[in-house]
């Protein structure tokens, strides 16, 4: 059963707009989950404040890990993969109670792993390093919810073939499909590593097996731990072209160079798992170095080519537009009245300049040892998985109330702020933890004084400073949240239908016309924001490595 | 009729066909991922020698 979208053209599959539905809103409340344990923790770190004590920290340490980091992000790349294999290549679900399926499965993962964590069963972080031991019913959960995500991802292959048995597209697959194809691969990647890993400890905390070596334990875990992340990352950048298309009518100026940035990912991104175990000494060097730099780097070159071709595409299509004056007219002169559009620009910037830069500097065998193990690194993963993944899901979700919701955006005008105040909050508080990180503050500790510990530790004097930053930047981006959160609920349960495209809020571009043949470059306002992102990245690293000189005294 | 049919058999680039095929692009992924972090990492930990006796009764004491 299908129905014509009356705003996009689109054919939609009911039974996959429900599949849609039903994983975005679970998606939605982990992330509520996840803010909530977010405020708690930042309120405990601050000195002044403390607010929980240490068993509670440790607790919501790892509730907010597992409902941010796993929940909120798989479920709403589920949804994700659902609307780009069927919406977007015009086609059927292959098999739509296999889906309900894997959506339970993934409810009762979820439902599990939360009670028992917060029953005191499970204090053992998100990573769960051997020996600690949580409930059988913890990793039983995990498992649970993984399978149901892997079912997903399979029936997404499904969708797949059968959109191109059935010839539902034209030549090649769209690239925001082919770069959803790609997250799904890297899921499967990932999702197989965690089986490797979760399903001996399961059996280990049930007294099946008597060991889980913990060496090999961090390093199975992380094949899971950090591709989970990667997924993120190509799920995002697909988003980011297809924002493009659909607020100003871009597209890639070169689409074949964006496909194999595309398998650039597929092919060498999970290798960057190994920068987790660069101060392990069970590893060697060459394991070390050839996994988190010369493979990774390939990575980091496929990045690179989206953070060129994405705002690219949105210039070359601005000019295309008319709006050609000057180096930046394309930019002065965007929609930003589309929090869509503002959302995924800012998390271009923020993922770019905060996430890409720490990443690759703290994906180093030598720069890593200034931060390793400090707060610096939860602040990278704000500067990716927060600033660029959760504001890129925010941004597209304003597309989705309308589209697939069909309601209208209750509180337009909040959401157009709501991007801006996110990025605000998720900037500072990234900031201010990289830098705590950087002047010696641990991470996952409850006490910054080290009070009843057999040694103290005096900090610099700044770091009071950095924590004021960070408690500010957490507590606005917090109620950035519950703004996007109760925006989404109200809209989704008690918004105004959409009967057409007169209640469309936010712009469905077409494609712009083609404009005069001109002389020099396509996009000469992103080559220049590349050039200055190339110098901060230059001017952080050679801060990075002037520190790390500064650290040994060597004659 | 002939003249209409003829792109549609027009052979498709190597290129693409690499491209397009995830199957082939899946098999990749799993395998350079396998190989260079699972297989190695695993292979040096398990070749790493066992805490000597000595050290190890004086820890577990």
């Amino acid at each position: 059963m299908f129905r014509t979208c009356d705003i996009t053209g689109f054919k939609v599959d009911l039974q996959s707009e429900k599949l849609i539905r039903y994983n975005a809103v679970f998606a939605v409340i982990s992330l509520l989950f996840a803010v909530v344990a977010a405020l708690l923790l930042v309120l405990t770190r601050y000195q002044p404040i403390h607010l929980l004590g240490a068993e509670w920290y440790y607790r919501l340490v790892t509730f907010h890990g597992l409902n941010a980091l796993i929940f909120w992000i798989i479920f709403f790349e589920i949804a994700g993969l659902y609307f780009g294999s069927t919406v977007i290549l015009n086609t059927r679900f292959c098999s739509p109670k296999t889906g309900w399926w894997a959506f339970a499965l993934m409810v009762a993962g979820l439902v599990i792993t939360n009670i028992i964590i917060l029953m005191g069963k499970a204090d053992v972080m998100l990573t769960s390093y051997t020996p600690l031991k949580a409930h059988p019913l913890y990793y039983l959960g995990i498992i649970l919810f993984a399978v149901g995500a892997l079912i997903g991802v399979i029936l997404f292959f499904g969708n797949l073939m059968i959109a191109r048995r059935e010839k539902t597209y034209g030549e090649t697959m769209p690239l925001v499909a082919y770069g959803l194809m790609t997250a799904a691969i890297i899921a499967v990647i990932t999702l197989a590593t965690g089986a490797i890993i979760y399903i001996p400890t399961f059996l280990w905390s049930l007294g099946l097996i008597n060991n889980i070596d913990p060496a090999m334990y961090k390093l199975i875990w992380w094949g899971l731990g950090h591709s989970s992340q990667q997924i993120n990352v190509a799920a995002m950048v697909s988003i980011w072209y297809m924002t493009s298309f659909l607020s100003v009518g871009g597209t890639s100026i070169n689409e074949k160079v964006s496909r194999s940035a595309f398998v650039l990912y597929i092919l060498f991104i999970c290798l960057a798992s190994a920068h987790h175990l660069l101060t392990d000494p069970g590893v060697s060097s060459a394991w070390k170095v050839w996994n988190t730099s010369y493979a990774m780097y390939l990575a980091v070159l496929a990045s690179m080519i989206h953070a060129f071709a994405v705002p690219s595409s949105f210039e070359v299509a601005q000019r295309k537009w008319g709006y050609n004056k000057g180096l930046f007219q394309w930019l002065s002169k965007a929609p930003w009245g589309n929090p869509a559009f503002s959302a995924i620009i800012l998390a271009v910037i923020g993922f770019g300049f905060i996430g890409g830069t720490t990443g690759v500097i703290f994906g180093m065998e030598q720069t890593n040892i200034i931060v390793h193990n400090t707060i610096a690194i939860p602040g990278h993963f704000k500067g990716t998985v927060v600033i660029g993944t959760t504001l890129t899901f925010m941004g597209i979700t304003y597309y989705l109330i309308p589209l697939i919701f069909r309601r209208k955006i209750v509180g337009f005008k909040l959401a157009q702020w709501q991007p801006w105040l996110f990025f605000i909050g998720i900037a500072l508080l990234s900031i201010g933890m990289i830098v705590l990180g950087q002047l010696g503050v641990p991470r996952r500790h409850w006490d910054n004084t080290f009070s009843g510990g057999p040694f103290t530790h005096n900090f610099n004097p700044a770091v009071d400073f950095f924590w004021v930053i960070t408690l500010l930047g957490g507590i606005i981006a917090f109620l950035a949240t519950l703004i996007w959160i109760l925006i989404v609920v109200v809209s989704v349960f008690w918004g105004p239908k959409v009967n057409g495209p007169q209640d469309m809020q936010l712009t469905i571009s077409p494609l712009p016309p083609e404009g005069k043949p001109h002389k020099g470059f396509e996009a000469p306002g992103t080559l220049v924001l590349t050039f200055l992102f190339l110098l901060v990245f230059l001017a952080l690293f050679f801060l990075n490595w002037k520190w790390l000189a500064a650290t040994w005294n060597v004659n | 009729m002939d003249q209409e049919q003829q792109p549609e058999s027009k052979p498709t680039p190597f290129y693409r066909m690499i491209m397009d095929d995830f199957m082939l692009l899946l098999f990749l992924g799993v395998t350079i991922y396998a190989i260079f972090y699972l297989l190695w990492g695993v292979m040096e930990l398990s070749n790493l020698p066992g805490i000597p006796d000595e050290i190890k009764q004086n820890l577990l004491k």
